[in-house]
């Protein structure tokens, strides 16, 4: 017993920091379907700047979505923030995931919503008082240049509009880290250079961020390490690699 | 404290609650409920203050009745009953628990008599029985079978009717039909409940994306919750206020066709003023109810889900 009490503490000792998130044989199956990852292993550490890659439907969502705590794996450990999720109470949860932002796909606004209250809604969830919302939000919406829009609904915006309010969503509450799902897909090359200097910006401030893409030029032109999914499993590369291999 | 209690009540509301038909259909269906409830509370109180009367007037009198004394000759039989009268009075009197004996006088008699008999009969040519009423000090309690007991031995023509036998029946009955009523109650809240339970967990179904996003975003259980209670309690409580519009006058009318009845029994069925406040305060607990409900329910149901 005491030994084995000794043995965890050095454990401890040589890992030093934690990773902010940590899988591993981490499967993902849904319902009684095949599974679609199998046995990912996976530590990324604070501060880290990955990209997510893989066909269209090779599961970056899949995995973004346990990463985001909107899923439990089916079988493996997951541990975030350095707390297994399976041992995380529902209000933890929440607790955890008010600490990383996310960028949907198809953006997941609440459509009758105001652009407004949109962007307010991480910082709502948590009870912050109305008035220092009200100054967050706006400042935000300022500067994603929304300003204009900010009490319009938000179904009656465009969609790089409505791209900007999600982006603006993920960030408001600082979050330690940053996940972004295709986010450059449907936009020219301009904004999507303008997005990468600003999910670049915000890794510089020390939070977390993974960007998954199928874009080979945004590859390319931004040297960060690669994870990539290829029939259910997860390899990765180191940008050095990636241009060896080109 | 006050401050977050301020937001609760002006926050933005991120489901849009106030939109969706089930609101409709709850508002309506609280409202039968309350006026159900308002209707049949307004009996269970009628009849407990009927009950209460009731008991009242077997603790505090009774009635004694000396048969007339059988003989051929009327003037003699009707002084020996008197005499009779005269003892059982004196016993009476020396009970310890009573206030007064006083024997109904031949006026009182006649009154009595006079509407089976018809007019022109005296009363004095006729061998008629003899009452007497004695008031019981307040607050005691007599034990009747042993006072009949000792009565006969005053006086075997005297018996001791203190209405309790048929107010005892009418008593037993108006409190099975409390019970009833009761049961209806309960009945009327728990049906209301379960309503409240599959609207709310069926608006969870339609609402199911924004919620996702909202625990995503890092909302708790209860924040969700929070939003279904708030709506709730406003619909339980408006429901509540429409039920009792119909209620009032309901009961009202129900009153006034009581009152008709004649004998004075239903004349104690009086609503005070604590029942009319239990009555109007009801929109409150229905908005209670309904605020719990749906608060608990989200609980429940968000457990399972993501
Ligand atoms: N909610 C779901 N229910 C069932 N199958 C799903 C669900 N989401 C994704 N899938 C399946 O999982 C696989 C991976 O999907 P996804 O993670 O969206 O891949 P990607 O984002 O790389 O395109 C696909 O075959 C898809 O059909
Ligand atoms: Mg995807």
């Amino acid at each position: 017993m005491f030994f084995s009490g000794v043995l965890i503490l050095f454990n401890h000792a040589t890992i030093g920091e934690p990773a902010i998130i940590e899988m591993k044989d981490v499967c993902i199956r849904y319902d009684q379907g095949p599974e679609i990852l199998s046995d990912i292993n996976l530590a990324l550490k604070r501060g880290s700047f990955h990209f997510l890659t893989g066909k269209s439907g090779a599961g970056k969502t899949s995995l973004l979505s346990l990463m985001y705590l909107a899923q439990h794996p089916s079988r493996g450990i997951l541990n975030v923030f350095g707390k297994n999720v399976n041992f995380t109470d529902r209000d933890e949860m929440a607790i955890l995931r008010r600490r990383i932002g996310v960028v949907f796909q198809d953006f997941r606004l609440i459509e009758h919503l105001s652009a407004f209250d949109n962007v307010a809604l991480p910082l709502r969830v948590c009870n912050m008082n109305e008035k220092e919302v009200k100054k967050r939000v706006k400042e935000l919406l300022c500067w994603v240049e929304l300003d204009k829009h900010m009490y319009d609904k938000t179904s009656t915006l465009s969609g790089g509009e409505k791209q900007r309010i999600a982006i603006a969503r993920a960030v408001i509450n600082r979050p330690d880290v940053l996940l972004a799902d295709e986010p450059t897909g449907n936009v020219d090359n301009d904004i999507a250079r303008k997005l990468m200097k600003l999910f670049i910006e915000l890794n510089k401030l020390g939070t977390t961020v993974v960007i998954a893409t199928h874009s080979d030029k945004l590859i390319t032109d931004f040297p960060y390490p690669r994870l990539h999914l290829n029939n259910g499993g997860l390899r990765i590369y180191e940008p050095r690699d990636f241009i060896r291999g080109v | 404290m006050s401050s977050r209690a301020s937001a609760l009540i002006t926050r933005k509301q991120e489901l849009p609650l106030h939109s969706d038909a089930t609101g409709l259909f709850l508002e309506i269906m609280i409202s039968i409920a309350v006026f159900l409830f308002a209707v049949t509370l307004a009996g269970v109180l009628s009849i407990n203050s009927m009950l209460s009367a009731w008991n009242n007037s077997i603790l505090g009198s009774l009635t004694i009745q000396i048969m007339p004394v059988n003989t051929v000759d009327i003037q003699k039989s009707r002084e020996e009953t008197l005499l009779h009268q005269d003892k059982v009075v004196e016993f009476f009197k020396s009970l310890p628990e009573v206030e007064s004996a006083t024997p109904l006088s031949d006026d009182q008699l006649w009154a009595l008599l006079q509407p089976w008999l018809g007019d022109g009969i005296n009363i004095l040519e006729l061998p008629t029985p003899r009452i007497i009423d004695v008031r019981i000090k307040h607050g005691e309690v007599i034990d009747y079978p042993k006072l009949a007991e000792r009565l006969i031995d005053v006086s075997p023509l005297a018996s001791l009717d203190n209405h309790k036998l048929w107010l005892n029946k009418l008593i037993n009955f108006a409190d099975g039909l409390k019970v009833l009523a009761m049961s209806i109650l309960v009945l009327v809240v728990a049906i209301s409940t379960g309503a409240i339970f599959y609207t709310t967990q069926t608006n969870l179904g339609l609402h199911r994306n924004i919620i996702e996003i909202l625990h995503i975003m890092g909302a708790k259980d209860a924040y969700i919750a929070q939003q279904y209670a708030k709506r709730d309690a406003f619909i339980g409580f408006f429901g509540g206020v429409c039920g009792l519009v119909f209620a009032v006058p309901t009961i009202f009318m129900i009153a006034h066709l009581a009152a008709q009845i004649e004998g004075g029994i239903i004349n104690e069925a009086k609503l005070d003023f604590f029942s009319w406040g239990l009555i109007l305060s009801l929109p409150l607990f229905s908005a209670l109810i309904a605020m719990l409900t749906a608060y608990y329910t989200v609980k429940r149901t968000l457990e399972k889900m993501m």
